[in-house]
């Protein structure tokens, strides 16, 4: 396996990945969406709030704001599994955002306005926690913070009069869980840019090529000539083209995907190597609901007169 | 320019175009075409701008309270007493006042629509009048006494919001998109329907039911309303009337009216024609035959069968001649519209004989008769009409009452004052006020007076979505009955084009009855006719009773007609013709009376009536059209307006009959010769909600009835004040957005600033099988962004009572229970005893936690005295099965000074599997699967679709609109505009393709995607784009129901029914006749009485009865007592049998 990066930018990977099958391109395409654990805020206290939008609406828009989840995979916990009572530094970072308009103009409230909370929060046994080491100053803060050239994300606007005070709590998460937490808004992924394989066939009137544009990606490879392809041949070059929300580098975020890629895998071989015997997973007795635990699991017939071996329920 | 035209527009002219090169002057050369009137669809909105969408409404409650209001005074203007010959009291003037506010302590009276929508009240003004009376023998003048109330219309010209800036609006808490037209009624918002009906005072030419020829007269003047008929029976022609006992022959007839000479009746009523002549020889023979050849005696024959006029007849009096009798009832009874001045029945003789004639035509040729379908024959009646009508009774009730009172007053011999009918007038009450307000919050329109009964004159306005209120403003009822199975009232009628939208009709029993304006129409309103008839004397029109019969029926003479009522002939109509529309376009004569030639009844027909439908055209002159582009850019520059173009001749309003007298061009380029008009844009057929869907003419026209229904159920925007009503369902779209494919009907109507709906990416191929029966798979990541998601406001109100006997209710702060904690259930209250808001509710949580006294009902308790100890608790809580928040709370006092708590609540809701959404091509289906973002299919791009359509919904449906759509959405979004979709124009295919070209993407819009499951590329290609998609208002979470136990009817003792009652699914016959098929005898018996209504009983099995403990009450014994299962309805029975003396016995056998 090849990684060949074509174009680096602070919210863009352009990269060429060679050598791999279809299967993992795809999972690794797949990791890069759902899988990657950034910080988003999840939980959104509400003290004040005589803006003219509602509650629900202003806390759905705090959630969309990308944070930035730098090192947030190893140095933060999910809080699910955090020691803390309720949230603590090493699971969450708090923000606020106490803003009130007092000016005859409209106030744009913006991700700016947000601002980081020092935390203090006990473990279960009382004792403090301390914050984690090794985060980057500006872990947790939305993205293009005060960042001159770049715009922040419109919360809400504020009419003379009204106010917003709101404390939110960002927690890391999976986009599985909500697409807050995805770190990439799109993952372009592109094999084949002259259908040599004939994965696809395209329709036309008159003219395939005239007709269907070819993609950027053709360059990389030569144009089809009649020497024959294989029937066995696949794919083994993918064309990458990652775009973030900014929440997580880009270099960053294909390293991690390979890294979670590889947890997955070693889960899964885990998995396999445990005896059978073990609670839970592998125990074929209570893998099919309802089935008699019997002495030998090879004597087992089930419902339709399949031995249990053959059902492939005994993994051993 | 927005858009591409049909018409062929060579190259665009720009300032900077080289005109100095030779043969390119302004930017064309010789070879170019003749330019034509770009953007002469601009005239639209400058129509809009000053007519408005809800115009008529408007027009006509305005021309009620300033012209009709006076006209039913004036009519009914005196009062006088039957005791004292002397007292008069005569009404002077009357007119309506601002609205204001009833609270009798409030400073300044002047109110709000919007105050009047949130404190149920009524948005009304004062009538107030004028009155002149004798006191004694004095003459009194009085102004301004109020008399009673009227509802104002909003944005009429009473209305405090007529003619505000969009600032004032705002401050007043109303949207400035907002239509009016509509009442404030109890705090309701109500809209009277248009009605559609035949016009009145014109003669119909139809069959009855026998096929015999008929022709019928709706007369209707402010005195009386009645239909005349003049019909055949036997080859035989009558005159009918209700209030003539038998049918008047009609030689008869006209010989009452004083046309005696056989030979005159039948030169009146035939002419020359020989052929009519025949049919109409046997008329004169019955009247030889019933020995009638005088004037009076006609009269005696028909006095003696008239019927009304016998009552008006006081005991007092003489009794009258019976031919008087006969008089009186022609003069103003039959056909009540021809006026009959100082006993001159010549005007009525010859209208009658006209409608004989028109009889005898279409005897001889069925093709005369008229088309009751055609819109030309349909007059609408509005708003003011109705209240006009209204008005009149009750005013005329009003009177009634006050004369009664006036003469009980004056009866009395000795009064120790003056008698003063002035505190009379006051006394008057609240007739005429709450009369108006029970017949528009019923819809109730019960006038005996008029003999009309109408109800459902009335709804309210519906707020689902702005497009659903703007579509009720437009909407047209029919007087046809539903039920009734004939389909020429329901069937598209080649004259409603422009007039009335083809497309936006109810599917289903009021479909083609129900119908919608189309965009640029008006209906008029009651025209002065004296003018115009001098005008037409003017213009070389004979009078018509200077005529015998032979004149009237030449071949070159056109009888001219005002509003039914001939008025005279001439000999040139086509110059007479041009000659009034010349005055009429010179604004001589109203802009919207109509005059046409029917060439087929030798007439000129001028029409000023009201309820006439027109639109406005532009005038063609020899080829040209009168509008130029230096008028639309003055038009564009601001510096006229749409009334110019009207008072300079240039655009001229035509009705249904005078289209019929015009060639109209539909563009530029179809202008010939004989062309008189052109059309301003032929998308304006379409109604408002037509005009929402893109690309229209490319669909299947039943989808495009199926989107003018589904787009009044769409969640979006509904006006710029949404956040401050407070209505009893509300639903609002979180993220709304204007279409990527608008058309210019959208910009009108300002669906661009309220819209419903999202631009959808979507793919258009086959997933999962989730997506089968037009099923939408929806990408769960759109959905966490916040597609489709939505609010759902809901009222609940409550009134703190204040009762007779001096007790009220009270509001009472949260219990404490005995663990010194405020129960769940009370936690959302605030002390007041009101949840506060921003607070959470969950089900059965209390809201409003009010307290009634238990003796609130007692009224034998002196007020002051109640004993308000003891109170019962009677909380209002939160019903659905979501939890929801507190938007806001209002405490106020309605009109009746009743305390009234309305909190409004407040859920947002995400998509979920089976939530309805809609493209705006009539294509809806139900979300059948959401799915993580990594399985979806992706180009080569990156983008997944938000929203997955399978193709099967394409072929039956052919809705290309919805294919050309995407098209045009996706080059829209590559190029970053807005395209649009107008009918008969929109964004050429062509040049979409060629955007999508010069993008890098095939021609079609299809790419080719990858599967997101197994990253394998897709062996097809997949039609990718943004579609316009509405999430429709029929959520699953308001439809789900389930229940395993529950409540039980009380009488029958079987589960309730209703998902509001947490009601049983029904069993039904069709159920039980299939399980009875199959064989399932038991599960039949489980469900129908073990889980209904089991009931055990004893019965006796000696007498046959039930008893009970065992005990038969008939036989007084225990003996032989079984007890069995019966169903609790069949023990009702028995019982109820019973009852009625009947003996059911119930005899029992052993069971096997």
């Amino acid at each position: 396996m090849r990684v060949r990066v074509r174009s680096l930018e602070s919210e863009r990977i352009n990269f060429v990945l060679e050598d791999v099958d279809l299967a993992l391109a795809n999972a690794l395409r797949r990791i890069l969406i759902a899988d990657l654990p950034t910080m988003a805020i999840d939980i959104v206290n509400i003290e004040e709030n005589s803006s003219v939008l509602v509650d629900e609406f202003i806390a759905h828009r705090l959630g969309m704001v990308p944070l930035i989840s730098t090192a947030c995979d190893k140095l933060i916990n999910y809080n699910r599994d955090c020691v803390c009572l309720d949230h603590c530094p090493k699971c969450s970072v708090e923000l606020e955002l106490n803003i009130k308009c007092t000016t005859p103009e409209t106030v744009l409230v913006t991700s700016n306005h947000l601002q980081i909370k020092g935390q203090v929060a006990n473990d279960t046994s009382g004792n403090l926690i301390d914050p984690p080491i090794g985060l980057p100053d500006n872990f947790g803060l939305p993205i293009n913070y005060h960042q001159e050239g770049a715009y922040p994300i419109t919360l809400c606007k504020l009419r003379q009069g009204q106010e917003l005070r709101i404390n939110c709590i960002a927690k890391k998460g999976i986009n599985k869980e909500h697409a807050k937490w995805g770190p990439t808004s799109a993952v372009a992924f592109e094999y084949d840019p002259y259908n040599k394989l004939k994965h696809t066939h395209y329709w036309f009137e008159q003219d395939e090529r005239a007709e269907w544009p070819l993609s950027a990606n053709a360059t990389e490879e030569a144009p089809p000539d009649d020497s024959p392809i294989g029937l066995n041949a696949e794919p083994r070059t993918f064309y990458f083209d990652v775009e973030a929300t900014g929440a997580l580098e880009p270099k960053d975020m294909i390293l991690l995907a390979f890294a979670e890629l590889q947890n997955k895998l070693a889960g899964i071989v885990l998995a396999l190597d445990q005896p059978t015997d073990q609670e839970g997973y592998m125990d074929n007795n209570n893998l099919v609901e309802g089935m008699e635990p019997s002495s030998t699991a090879a004597d087992q017939v089930d419902d339709w007169g399949v031995g249990a071996t053959q059902g492939g329920f005994d993994w051993t | 320019m927005l858009e591409d035209e049909d018409v062929d527009v060579k190259p665009k002219i720009t300032e900077s175009d080289d005109w100095t090169t030779p043969g390119n002057f302004h930017g064309k050369s010789l070879t170019d075409e003749v330019k034509t009137v770009e953007d002469k669809w601009q005239l639209l909105p400058a129509f809009l701008k000053t007519r408005g969408l809800v115009k008529q409404h408007i027009d006509s409650y305005n021309h009620f309270v300033d012209v009709e209001l006076k006209n039913i005074i004036k009519a009914n203007e005196k009062v006088t007493s039957d005791v004292d010959p002397k007292f008069y009291l005569k009404y002077t003037d009357i007119h309506v006042g601002n609205p204001e506010r009833q609270d009798a302590d409030s400073v300044d009276k002047s109110i709000t629509p919007h105050e009047a929508r949130l404190r149920d009240m009524t948005y009304s003004a004062p009538i107030r009048i004028s009155v002149e009376y004798t006191r004694g023998k004095q003459i009194v003048r009085r102004r301004g006494i109020p008399i009673g109330r009227l509802p104002v219309m909003l944005r009429s010209n009473k209305c405090i919001l007529s003619g505000k800036d969009e600032e004032t609006l705002a401050r007043y808490r109303e949207c400035p998109l907002d239509p009016g037209g509509y009442f404030v009624v109890k705090g309701t918002e109500k809209v009277i329907l248009v009605q559609e009906q035949l016009s009145k005072n014109r003669m119909i030419i139809e069959t009855d039911p026998k096929k015999n020829v008929q022709a019928s007269v709706t007369s209707s003047t402010h005195e009386r309303k009645s239909k005349s008929y003049v019909a055949t029976k036997n080859g035989k022609i009558y005159l009918r009337h209700n209030s003539i006992g038998d049918d008047v022959p009609i030689v008869v007839a006209l010989k009452a009216m004083g046309v005696t000479s056989d030979k005159e009746i039948l030169q009146l009523v035939a002419g020359h024609d020989d052929e009519y002549k025949e049919v109409f020889y046997i008329n004169i023979e019955e009247a030889l035959r019933m020995g009638i050849h005088t004037e009076m005696q006609a009269l005696e024959w028909i006095g003696a069968r008239s019927k009304s006029a016998r009552r008006a007849v006081g005991p007092a009096h003489q009794k009258r001649p019976v031919w008087e009798d006969a008089i009186e009832t022609l003069s103003t009874i039959v056909l009540a519209h021809v006026p009959v001045e100082n006993l001159n029945f010549r005007p009525k003789a010859i209208y009658v004989a006209v409608m004989v004639r028109r009889v005898l035509m279409a005897m001889v040729d069925e093709k005369m008769l008229d088309d009751r379908d055609y819109v030309g024959n349909k007059r609408l009646e509005l708003a003011g009409q109705l209240l006009s009508l209204l008005f009149e009774d009750l005013f005329k009730k009003f009177n009634h009452d006050l004369k009664l009172n006036i003469d009980k007053v004056l009866k009395k011999p000795n009064r120790t004052t003056e008698f003063d009918a002035y505190t009379q007038l006051l006394y008057g009450g609240d007739h005429i006020t709450s009369g108006f307000v029970r017949a528009i919050s019923t819809g109730n329109w019960s006038l005996k007076r008029f003999k009309m009964e109408r109800a459902g004159v009335t709804h309210v306005l519906s707020r689902l979505s702005y497009i659903s209120a703007l579509g009720m403003m437009t909407r047209i009822s029919s007087q046809f009955e539903k039920t009734r199975k004939v389909s020429g009232p329901r069937a598209l009628q080649p004259s409603q084009w422009g007039m009335l939208c083809p497309s936006d009709t109810p599917e289903g029993e009021a479909c083609g009855l129900v119908k919608n304006l189309a965009l640029m129409t008006h209906i008029t309103t009651d025209v002065e006719e004296e003018p115009i008839v001098n005008i037409c004397y003017m213009l070389g029109v004979e009078d018509v009773c200077l005529l015998t019969g032979t004149e009237l029926y030449r071949r070159d003479t056109y009888i001219v007609s005002l509003n039914g009522n001939l008025i005279g002939v001439t000999r040139h109509p086509l110059k007479f013709v041009t000659q009034f529309r010349k005055l009429r376009r010179n604004g001589f004569i109203n802009e919207f009376v109509s005059v046409y030639i029917n060439h087929h009844h030798n007439s000129v027909n001028i029409s000023s009536d009201g309820g006439r439908i027109c639109r406005p055209m532009i005038i063609v002159e020899n080829s040209f059209s009168k509008v130029t582009s230096e008028h639309i850019k003055m038009l564009k520059a601001g510096k006229i307006d749409f009334d110019a173009f009207l008072t300079q001749g240039l655009v001229e309003y035509l009705d249904v009959n005078e289209e019929n007298d015009a060639y109209i061009a539909i563009s530029e380029n179809d202008i010939t010769e004989t062309s008189t008009h052109l059309e301003i844009e032929p998308f304006t057929l379409l109604g408002a909600c037509a005009g929402l869907i893109p690309y229209p003419h490319h669909n299947q026209s039943p989808r495009n009835t199926y989107q003018c229904a589904m787009g009044k159920q769409a969640i979006g925007a509904i006006a710029y004040n949404q956040l401050n009503r407070i209505d009893t369902l509300l639903y609002l779209m979180v993220y709304p957005q204007q279409p990527m494919v608008k058309t210019k009907t959208i910009e009108l109507i300002g669906y661009d600033k309220l819209p419903a709906g999202q631009n959808a990416m979507v793919a258009v191929m086959s997933y999962s099988g989730y997506d089968i029966e037009d099923a939408l798979i929806l990408n769960k990541a759109s959905l966490d962004r916040g597609f489709g998601r939505c609010q759902v406001m809901r009222k609940y109100s409550t009134m703190i009572r204040k009762y007779p006997n001096g007790t009220h209710d009270r509001l009472a702060d949260a219990p404490i229970g005995l663990d010194g904690v405020i129960p769940k259930k009370y936690q959302a209250l605030e002390p007041d005893g009101i949840a506060g808001a921003g607070e959470r509710v969950d089900t059965n949580d209390v809201i409003v936690n009010k307290q009634s006294p238990s003796n609130a009902l007692d009224n034998s308790i002196n007020p002051g005295q109640a004993d308000s100890s003891t109170y019962k608790n009677a909380p209002m809580s939160y019903k659905s099965p979501v939890p929801g928040f507190v938007d806001q709370v209002l405490i106020t006092d309605t009109e009746s000074e009743q305390t009234l708590v309305k909190a409004l609540l407040r859920q947002t809701r995400r998509p979920e599997l089976g939530d309805k959404f809609s493209s705006r091509h009539g294509q809806k289906g139900v979300c059948g699967l959401i799915v993580p973002q990594a399985d979806m299919p992706f180009n080569d791009r990156g983008i997944t679709p938000d929203v997955i359509m399978n193709p099967h919904g394409f072929p039956s449906r052919m809705t290309v609109g919805k294919m050309i759509e995407l098209l045009s959405g996706k080059a829209g979004v590559i190029r970053g505009t807005l395209e649009y979709g107008t009918a008969f124009g929109g964004s050429k295919v062509d040049d979409m393709s060629q955007v999508l070209i010069d993008n890098g993407y095939s021609y079609a819009g299809k790419e080719t995607m990858t599967s997101g499951i197994t990253g394998e590329c897709h062996t097809f290609y997949t039609y990718l784009g943004p579609i316009y998609y509405q999430k429709l208002k029929h959520m699953v979470l308001d439809k789900m129901h389930a229940r395993a136990r529950g409540p039980r009817a009380v009488l029958t003792r079987q589960p309730t029914e209703g998902r509001s009652r947490d009601g049983g699914l029904r069993l039904g016959e069709m159920e039980r006749d299939a399980l009875l098929g199959y064989g399932a005898a038991h599960l039949v018996r489980e469900r129908l009485m073990l889980s209904s209504d089991l009931f055990h009983v004893d019965v006796c099995n000696d007498c046959g009865t039930m008893g009970y403990n065992t005990f038969c009450p008939m036989c007084k014994s225990q003996k032989n007592i079984s007890n069995i299962q019966i169903p609790y309805a069949a023990k009702l029975l028995f019982q109820e049998l019973l009852a009625m003396n009947i003996y059911p016995k119930i005899s029992l056998e052993d069971a096997v």
